[in-house]
């Protein structure tokens, strides 16, 4: 959970390695088994010259973040923004899911904390960018 | 329709995994989705074994899942099952045409969905138009809520559709 915090902070970024077994899992779990993700064999001869991991997955991680960072306060009343899909995330990327305290406004009982979210490559590129809203009792900050 | 993880898969020759069943149903077609279309609702049963599969797949292990001493009055779901179930909630019937791009998406928790609730979800179309390239334009917006009718989730998926 986050703990007092300021418009600039920076959220505790997440870690994930993606291969096509965890893409494959994920076709699992989903029901989405297009074969721009799971058929490497199609998925070269596209645009994109190999597959990609879904981007549903992305809203997952997202959603992971978030819950790490408010909790409850991310499952009663949370908000997930303008998600964007700018660049897509394959076999072999490690990314990092993370995200800044953009601004807090407090309503009531409860703190609003907005934040910039993003999930960037190694190389420092953006693949995903969107914005969260996740919700402190006017106590718990 | 009872859905929660669809296992329509097998290992083929060498090795290569084989999708079985996917392609039966027919192609969801941008022609299919006019201003106001509803589809019958979803019924996604959020199971201890559906909630397991995602913590592994997803690496999400938050303790509210999990910790029967820290979740109070009892175990959540991920809410990044709700990436899951708003694709699902358009797509019993068909499957989704290959080359579309998931352009923009939007979520908001209203409460949390506990493990064992079986979600009923709603899916309307509410744009579909050509932009100023052309390009198929679909918005939907996705309602999800518990067997007791309390509002859970509401997405909304901005998608280019293929064809």
């Amino acid at each position: 959970m986050l703990k007092n915090p300021q418009a600039g902070d920076s959220l505790p970024a997440i870690e994930k390695d993606i291969d096509q077994e965890r893409i494959w899992q994920w076709a699992k779990l989903s029901g989405d088994f297009n074969r721009l993700h799971v058929d490497p064999g199609y998925a070269q001869q596209t645009s994109f010259k190999g597959t990609i991991a879904h981007g549903p997955m992305s809203l997952a991680f997202l959603n992971e973040l978030m819950m790490d960072c408010f909790g409850n306060g991310w499952t009663e009343g949370g908000k997930l923004l303008d998600v964007r899909f700018v660049a897509p995330i394959r076999p072999g990327d490690r990314i990092r899911i993370n995200g800044i305290v953009k601004e807090i406004n407090k309503k009531e009982a409860k703190y609003y904390v907005e934040c910039d979210l993003f999930i960037e490559k190694e190389s420092g590129e953006k693949a995903v960018m969107g914005r969260g809203i996740g919700l402190f009792q006017a106590e718990e900050k | 329709m009872n859905f929660s993880s669809p296992r329509e898969t097998e290992i083929g020759d060498k090795g290569t995994r084989v999708v079985n069943n996917q392609e039966k149903k027919p192609e969801l077609v941008f022609t299919d989705l006019p201003l106001g279309r509803t589809f019958r609702p979803l019924e996604y049963a959020v199971t201890k074994d559906l909630v397991q599969e995602f913590m592994e797949v997803v690496g999400d292990r938050h303790p509210l899942y999990w910790d029967k001493t820290l979740a109070k009055p009892s175990l959540i779901a991920p809410p990044g099952l709700a990436a899951i179930y708003a694709r699902l909630s358009y797509l019993q019937d068909h499957s989704m045409p290959s080359g579309g791009v998931l352009a923009k998406q939007e979520f908001e928790f209203h409460n949390p969905v506990l493990i064992g609730d079986i979600l009923q979800v709603k899916a309307q179309v509410c744009e579909s138009y050509l932009d100023e390239k052309g390009r198929r334009r679909v918005t939907f917006l996705i309602e999800a809520q518990s067997q007791e009718g309390q509002a859970v989730s509401t997405i909304r998926l901005y998608a280019i559709w293929p064809k």
